[in-house]
C-alpha cells in the first residue's frame, strides 16, 4: 500500500486533466466522498450523474447543507451514511430522497449544524484529530449524537480555563468532489460568489477531484494568485464539464434552472416518481453532454447563462 | 386587523407589515446581524434603509453586507450575494464571527417555537407519533447557540407555537435553564415576533412574555392561537404601526411582489 504523500507526488508530474468517466472509475466503492454543493448552488451534477450510472455503492457522504446533489445519490439508492449539517432545494421544495430515507432510516445519519461540518473538516485540513466547538450543547442532535455517535462527539472541557466543550472528531474524507468555475490543468481553482465550507472539505480529503466550467492557462492563474482558493498541489484530478452544476446555480457562469428544479421536485415526491427521473435523465443518457441536450441543449445555456453585471 | 390599522392608498397595512417592521425596529445601527432568508432578510433590508445604515448584514453561507435587488429564492441564490462586500464560507461568518462572538443579533425563522425560545427547523411529528424530516440545523443551532441576542420572526399558530417543540434544533432557554448554566455563551432568545404579537422573556423564568400586540387585535385571540401558555401583563401596548415611509419601502423598494409579505389566509 503507498502512502498519501506517493500518491500526491506521482498526480503532481502526472497530467491531472481527466474525463469525468475516468475520474468517477477512480471511486472505490464505500468510499467517503465530501461533496461541494450548497442547496441549489454549485452541485457536481455531471460528475454524480456518472456515480449513479457507475452504481457506486455504499457510499458516506459529508456535507454541511445536501442539495440536489446528495439527493439524487440517495434517491439512487447508493448511499449508506450522511455526515451532514442541513440540506434543502431552497423554493422547491425539500430533499425529498434524503428525508425519505431518515423517516425510514434506510440511510444512517449524523445530523449536525453547518458549522460543526465545517470545523470537522478544519480540524481533518489541519492534520489535527479532533477540535473543539461550543454549538449543538443543549441540543436534541447533541442528545441523539451521545446514544448513537459515541465516535463523531464527545463532551470535554478546556485543560487551561475548565470552559465546557463539545470535542468533534475530525472529518477526514477520502475524495472531495467541488465544482468550480475556473481551473487550470494544475488544479488551481477560483470559485466566484462564497465558498461555505468547499476549501476546508478539500484540504481535509485525501484526494480532490474538481469538475470546472472553465480550464483555463497556468498564465492566467499567475495573474491573480490572490483569487486561488485551493492550489493546484492540494488538487488530484481536473475534470472540464460545461454546465456541469445544471440544474443548480454557478455564480458568474449561469443561474439556476428554475424550470428542471421543479421538474425534479415533482418527480422526487415519491419513489416511483424519482426511479422515472432517474431512468430518463441519468440511465436513459451515455453521458453528460446527451443530458445536457436532453433538457435543452444550447437554447437552455443560453437561457440560464449569467447577466455579466449580476453573475446570475 | 384591518379594522383599526391606518388605511394607505394602497389598502390597509397588513399583518405581516406590522411584524416586519416591529422586527426591523429590533434591529439597531452599528450592529453585525446573521440573518435567515425570508422575513428576516426582509426585515434587516427596511432597517438599512430606515434607522439603522450601518447595520451589517451577515449570510452563514459567507457574505457581507450584501444589497439585494431581486428578491432571492433561498440562501443558495446569487440574486441575494449581490453588491456584498465580502464573499467568503462559512469558517469565516458561522466560525470567525459568530462562534467567535462578535455577532450581535442572530435573526431567524422557524418551523415550531416553544415558551423558552426552543426552536425546530429538524422535523414534524404526525398525531401518530411518526416523524418527517425537514430540512435539519444547517446554520441554524449555531446562530441560536453563538448571537449576543436571538431574534426569531414567525407566523403566529397554534402548532407554530407549542407547549414543546417537536425537536430540539437550535435551544434556546430549555428548561427554563439559563445560557451560562448550560455552558453556551450566546445571550439566547430575546423576541419572538409574528404576525400577531412581540414576545419577550422573562429574565428569571425565561418564559415567554407578551410585550406589545398587534393593532386591531384582542389578547383571548392571541391566547387562542398560541399552543403555549403565554403570560401578558396587564394593560400590554399595542405595536406600533409602521410609518409611510416603512410602507413604502416595504411595498415598492423591498418586496414589491409580496413573495414574503402575503398574509397568511
Amino acid at each position: 500500500m503507498r502512502s498519501d504523500s506517493t500518491v500526491r507526488e506521482e498526480a503532481r508530474v502526472a497530467d491531472k486533466v481527466k474525463t469525468i468517466a475516468e475520474a468517477v472509475e477512480s471511486v472505490p466503492d464505500g468510499a467517503h466522498i465530501a461533496l461541494g454543493g450548497f442547496a441549489i448552488a454549485r452541485n457536481p451534477i455531471a460528475f454524480v450523474h456518472e456515480l449513479i450510472r457507475k452504481q457506486k455503492k455504499n457510499l458516506i457522504i459529508s456535507q454541511a447543507v445536501m442539495g440536489l446533489d446528495t439527493d439524487l445519490l440517495v434517491g439512487a439508492g447508493l448511499v449508506k451514511k450522511l455526515i451532514v449539517g442541513g440540506g434543502s432545494l431552497d423554493r422547491f421544495g425539500s430533499i425529498n430522497c434524503v428525508n425519505r430515507a431518515r423517516d425510514t432510516g434506510s440511510v444512517a445519519a449524523i445530523n449536525s449544524s453547518s458549522l460543526s461540518i465545517t470545523f470537522g473538516y478544519l480540524a481533518g485540513a489541519l492534520g489535527i484529530s479532533f477540535i473543539p466547538i461550543k454549538s449543538m450543547m443543549a441540543s436534541e442532535m447533541l442528545e441523539v449524537l451521545d446514544k448513537e455517535a459515541p465516535d463523531y462527539v464527545r463532551h470535554g472541557e478546556c485543560p487551561f480555563t475548565g470552559e465546557k466543550y463539545l470535542m468533534l472528531r475530525a472529518i477526514t474524507p477520502d475524495i472531495a468532489i467541488l465544482h468550480v468555475p475556473i481551473a487550470d490543468r494544475k488544479g488551481n481553482c477560483w470559485i466566484n460568489g462564497p465558498q461555505w465550507e468547499n476549501a476546508e472539505a478539500a484540504k481535509a480529503a485525501r484526494r480532490t477531484i474538481l469538475i470546472t466550467e472553465e480550464l483555463v492557462p497556468t498564465e492566467y492563474i499567475q495573474r491573480s494568485p490572490e483569487r486561488t482558493i485551493i492550489p493546484g498541489h492540494r488538487v488530484d484530478m481536473v475534470v472540464h464539464q460545461a454546465y456541469g452544476a445544471h440544474p443548480t446555480s454557478v455564480f458568474g457562469s449561469y443561474d439556476f434552472d428554475a424550470q428542471h428544479l421543479q421538474l425534479y421536485v415533482k418527480h422526487s415526491k415519491t419513489p416511483e416518481g424519482m426511479k422515472e427521473y432517474l431512468d430518463k435523465y441519468v440511465f436513459g443518457t451515455k453521458d453528460y453532454w446527451e443530458y445536457l441536450e436532453m433538457v435543452g441543449g444550447a437554447r437552455m445555456m443560453d437561457t440560464i447563462k449569467a447577466e455579466a453585471i449580476w453573475g446570475y | 386587523m384591518a379594522t383599526e390599522a391606518r388605511a394607505t392608498a394602497d389598502g390597509p397595512v397588513t399583518a405581516s407589515e406590522v411584524m416586519v417592521t416591529a422586527a426591523s425596529r429590533e434591529l439597531k445601527d452599528g450592529e453585525i446581524a446573521v440573518v435567515g432568508i425570508g422575513l428576516p432578510m426582509i426585515a434587516c433590508m427596511l432597517a438599512k434603509s430606515t434607522h439603522a445604515p450601518g447595520l451589517t448584514p451577515l449570510l452563514e453561507i459567507g457574505v457581507a453586507d450584501m444589497h439585494a435587488v431581486d428578491t432571492p429564492a433561498g440562501l443558495a441564490d446569487p440574486r441575494i450575494y449581490y453588491r456584498a462586500t465580502c464573499w467568503s464560507g462559512f469558517l469565516d461568518t458561522l466560525g470567525m464571527s459568530l462562534h467567535r462572538g462578535v455577532v450581535d443579533v442572530g435573526f431567524l425563522g422557524g418551523l415550531e417555537v416553544d415558551r423558552f425560545g426552543n426552536s425546530n427547523t429538524s422535523l414534524i411529528k404526525g398525531p401518530d407519533g411518526q416523524t418527517r424530516w425537514m430540512n435539519g440545523s444547517a446554520g441554524a443551532n449555531d446562530v441560536a447557540s453563538h448571537a449576543k441576542r436571538l431574534m426569531i420572526i414567525l407566523r403566529h399558530g397554534k402548532r407554530k407555537l407549542p407547549a414543546a417543540v417537536s425537536y430540539l434544533t437550535s435551544p434556546g432557554f430549555p428548561n427554563g435553564r439559563s445560557r451560562q448554566e448550560l455552558g453556551m455563551r450566546g445571550g439566547g432568545p430575546y423576541r419572538i415576533i409574528t404576525d400577531m404579537a412581540v414576545l419577550g422573556f422573562d429574565p428569571t423564568t425565561h418564559v415567554a412574555v407578551m410585550l406589545s400586540i398587534h393593532p386591531g387585535l384582542k389578547v383571548q385571540q392571541v391566547l387562542d392561537n398560541t399552543g403555549f401558555e403565554l403570560h401578558v401583563p396587564e394593560g400590554v401596548p399595542t405595536t406600533a404601526l409602521p410609518t409611510n415611509e416603512e410602507l413604502r419601502l416595504l411595498r415598492e423598494e423591498i418586496d414589491p411582489q409580496r413573495m414574503f409579505l402575503r398574509d397568511k389566509d
